[in-house]
């Protein structure tokens, strides 16, 4: 072998690398009007809704799969594929027909055995699917477009079950994927959404697009959230996932992408100044944040310890920590449900309202019988959000004299470690911090967290008959009334035996640019009716 | 030499079988759940354990290792645990875009470091010396991202002579892929140019004192050709050296480069997998890493007999 022959294998292997012998994807396409490019808040590194039930993929599935009712603006649960229902006088059996003409992407129309099939894989993960699992007696295709559902006992939120936007939705599939072991993941992506999911050209980590299904056929009615007519007024929508913040920030002021879902608050003053950006809260309903206190090991066991660290806490030191100065992203919280709903209630909520009571919360935890054993803190650093609560947590306990073991780690290492029943000192812990998207926290039907049943509920294993019983009783309400008075008594009994502690409301924001036009609030990027100018 | 080489590229067999073993052990021991990652995070205790089940991660060690050892020899990498794709189709996905980012810093940095070393030995002591070995100390000082950030705000947002971000293949034309190209290689090749430039310099400083460049300068042979053509050939083989050396700094940089440009490379392929706890790709990328550094170990070998004659194999 020679000095030639070495040089020209080398410039070969190069060459056929570089230019299309290794797949390569194309990430980087010419700006036209027809295509929307989007930064979303996560990489879609999966792509089934049910499997998986993270927000970003709730949000892509919402383009690519249908439902049967969406919730609107007002919350309220609308037709979507559904044309009509009908309830038996006992409440126990929902008829539901379906619109004429839907079809899934492969050309396929849907029908009522798919609806059956989606259902069944739906609520075999999602709370509310299995509170109807454990009551159904039946769910069958009547014919093509005509389903029923037979239950033991009536169900009044059966049309909020199907509506809701909090993951996992009830995405209707063709009966061959939704036959699918809920547990494993889906191969293909065919839905009869108003988006077709453009596998080929999907790179997870850094690229999915869809494209317009030009069969689709929309509602009537306004486009609102999840319902009415979802009208795409481009041809493909691209999202681009970006790591980094400033990269984002920077892409769109350089008219890179059209619209980038949640930039951070610190960024936010950079996009205001651009003249060709416009920067405005994403979603209304906001996020609640929190930590959860171990209820099984002490000090945490004991509501005395619970209760005082809640005293001792200012959700004002929290909000700041996460979203910097900017008053208008945040509010103080004396609960658990999201404001500005309609079943916001701040019953028994005084312990949060006011300035904290540092000494008060001392002599309580002394009461309690803490000694000053170690208080194992798992703070997430990877996640903005989590390592702002934690560093405020920790200054918090030391003010209350506890010894605080902070774990400094990662949200994947949080996450399993969270699960553990262990003693704090055998890989357990006390403490770890979270976030929940306010649209979960809305009433008690996705709001996992505020669950006290003990062994059964979220991590942290509260243990609350009294708020089980009033969640209990929400969901047995027949009216708006009722709903409200049994969300207030589960708000109390919560804050009572501290479930968990809330420290805030905040919002977020979303930007985009000034040729791109339609963007509504809304807990999810919304794709219909958004157009973008040349 | 072939048979050199046969016998080296061999020899790399029991390498990645450590590689291998010590990979994913480590990912065993590591703390962190997928299952926990994909159920989201308010995901039941029960739903969390039932995915954990389908993927396989409730299996004893050695039968995990087992059936992956056994699907590698198969020429199988296994599939990603989140997008349900072959880790050798992720990895296809994202070599151009890293190979392309590593061949351009490559080239930036011999094209700038090592004329740079040349003329620092040349005028040793100088102003010029000074001036090109404080340039290098700036280099090495200055994080990936901090020059990345300043390139993007010059060149992109104020001259708007170059996008802030993305890739696009060699196949849609020499500009556009390599436009994408040029912020992220001055940001990723400023270590490399430094670190070259400084050892550039140290070798040629020694060859410079040798009797035969005094001859050849006795002989009235100009300065270009004795600095280039007779100092540089001989000390060469230790700058070939830190450049190979120097493809493993550049795999490691451009884990940040291609986060700060977003350029969908196998940097970011590996931070994706690890914070998820993909552990089939994360193995996937460690294994194909190991295998470059090896080669690129090997091809050094070989260069060194291009340009020094007396080594023979």
């Amino acid at each position: 072998m020679d000095r030639r022959t070495v040089l020209k294998g080398l410039a070969g292997a190069g060459g056929l690398a570089l230019s299309g012998g290794l797949a390569a994807p194309a990430i980087a396409q010419g700006t036209s009007a027809r295509t929307l490019r989007f930064v979303p808040q996560a990489n879609l590194a999966n792509f089934d809704p049910i499997w998986g039930t993270q927000y970003v993929v709730r949000n892509a599935a919402a383009l690519v799969w249908d439902t049967l009712y969406g919730i609107d603006a007002q919350l309220q649960p609308q037709r979507q594929m559904v044309e009509s229902e009908e309830t038996s006088d006992d409440g126990k059996t929902w008829t539901f027909k379906l619109r004429p003409g839907l079809k899934f992407h492969d050309g396929e129309p849907v029908l009522s055995k798919d609806v059956v099939a989606s259902l069944s894989r739906w609520a075999a993960r999602d709370p509310m699917g299995l509170m109807i699992i454990a009551i159904q007696q039946e769910l069958t295709a009547v014919d093509d477009r005509t389903f029923k559902w037979v239950l033991k006992q009536p169900f009044p939120k059966m049309l909020y079950a199907l509506a809701k936007n909090n993951a996992p939705c009830s995405f209707i599939m063709p009966e061959r994927i939704a036959k699918t072991d809920p547990f494993k993941q889906i191969t293909e992506y065919v839905g009869s959404g108003p988006m077709k999911f453009a596998k080929s050209e999907w790179v997870p980590g850094a690229k999915s697009v869809f494209e317009k299904f030009a069969d689709y056929v929309p509602r009537q009615e306004k486009a609102s959230w999840l319902a009415g007519g979802k009208q795409i007024l481009v041809d493909r929508v691209e999202w681009l996932v970006m790591p980094d913040p400033a990269t984002a920030a920077a892409a769109l002021q350089n008219g890179e992408v059209d619209w980038w879902e949640n930039p951070i608050a610190d960024l936010v003053p950079v996009l205001r100044k651009n003249k060709n950006i416009s920067v405005d809260i994403g979603d209304p309903l906001g996020n609640i944040g929190s930590f959860r206190m171990n209820h099984l090991f002490a000090p945490f066991n004991d509501v005395r310890a619970r209760r005082a660290v809640l005293m001792a806490l200012s959700q004002e030191d929290y909000m700041r920590a996460i979203v910097g100065d900017d008053d208008a992203l945040w509010k103080s919280l004396p609960g658990f449900f999201t404001p500005d709903t309609p079943l916001y209630s701040e019953m028994g909520g005084e312990i949060l309202k006011g300035k904290p009571d540092l000494d008060a919360a001392k002599k309580l935890l002394a009461e309690s019988g803490y000694s000053g054993q170690p208080v194992t803190c798992l703070v997430a650093q990877d996640q903005p959000i989590t390592k702002a609560q934690g560093d405020v947590t920790a200054d918090l306990l030391k003010k209350l004299g506890m010894n605080v073991d902070f774990v400094a780690t990662d949200w994947g290492t949080v996450g399993s470690r969270r699960a553990a029943k262990t003693p704090p000192g055998q890989g357990g812990w006390n403490m770890f911090h979270s976030w929940h998207a306010g649209a979960d926290c809305i009433t008690p039907a996705a709001y996992t967290a505020i669950r006290a049943n003990g062994d059964k509920a979220w991590f942290g294993w509260p243990n609350s008959p009294n708020t089980e019983k009033e969640i209990t009783s929400w969901f047995d309400a027949k009216n708006l009334e009722e709903e409200k008075a049994a969300i207030g008594r589960v708000n109390k009994a919560a804050i009572e035996d501290v479930v968990y502690a809330p420290t805030g409301f905040f919002l977020t924001y979303t930007a985009w640019r000034k040729n791109v036009s339609g963007i509504t609030k809304g807990p999810l990027p919304f794709f219909w009716g958004v157009s973008k100018s040349a | 030499m072939l048979s050199y080489i046969l016998r080296r590229i061999v020899a790399t067999l029991p390498v990645m079988a450590i590689v291998a073993l010590f990979v994913f052990s480590l990912l065993y021991i590591a703390p962190g759940d997928p299952a926990v990652v994909i159920a989201g995070d308010q995901a039941s205790p029960e739903d969390v354990e039932r995915i954990r089940q389908s993927l396989g991660l409730d299996r004893p060690f050695l039968i995990q290792f087992g059936s992956w050892v056994w699907r590698i020899l198969h020429g199988d990498l296994g599939t990603s645990i989140f997008t349900n794709l072959p880790v050798s189709t992720m990895i296809g996905q994202r070599v151009g875009p890293t190979l392309s980012l590593m061949i351009i810093t490559l080239l930036l940095t011999i094209v700038i470091a090592v004329p740079l070393g040349v003329v620092a030995a040349w005028k040793a002591g100088s102003f010029v010396d000074r001036a090109i070995m404080a340039f290098a100390v700036f280099g090495f000082s200055l994080p990936v991202f901090v020059v990345g950030y300043v390139l993007a705000y010059v060149f992109a947002l104020e001259l708007e002579w170059l996008p802030v971000q993305g890739y696009t293949p060699l196949t849609q034309g020499f500009w556009p892929w390599l436009e994408n190209l040029i912020l992220p290689a001055i940001a990723l090749g400023c270590v490399y140019i430094a670190l070259i430039a400084r050892i550039t310099r140290a070798t040629m400083l020694e060859v410079l004192q040798q009797d035969y460049i005094r001859t050849a300068r006795a002989k009235g042979l100009g300065q270009g050709g004795i600095l280039f053509v007779h100092a540089l050939k001989n000390a060469a083989v230790p700058i070939v050296t830190v450049i190979g050396i120097g493809i493993a700094l550049l795999i490691g940089g451009a884990v940040v480069t291609e986060s700060v440009f977003a350029i969908p490379g196998l940097g970011r392929l590996t931070i994706d997998a690890i914070l998820r706890r993909d552990y089939p790709v994360i193995q996937g990328i460690v294994l194909l890493f190991s295998f470059v550094y090896v080669l690129v170990n090997l091809m050094i070998d070989v260069i060194y007999t291009l340009v020094d004659p007396r080594i023979r194999y």
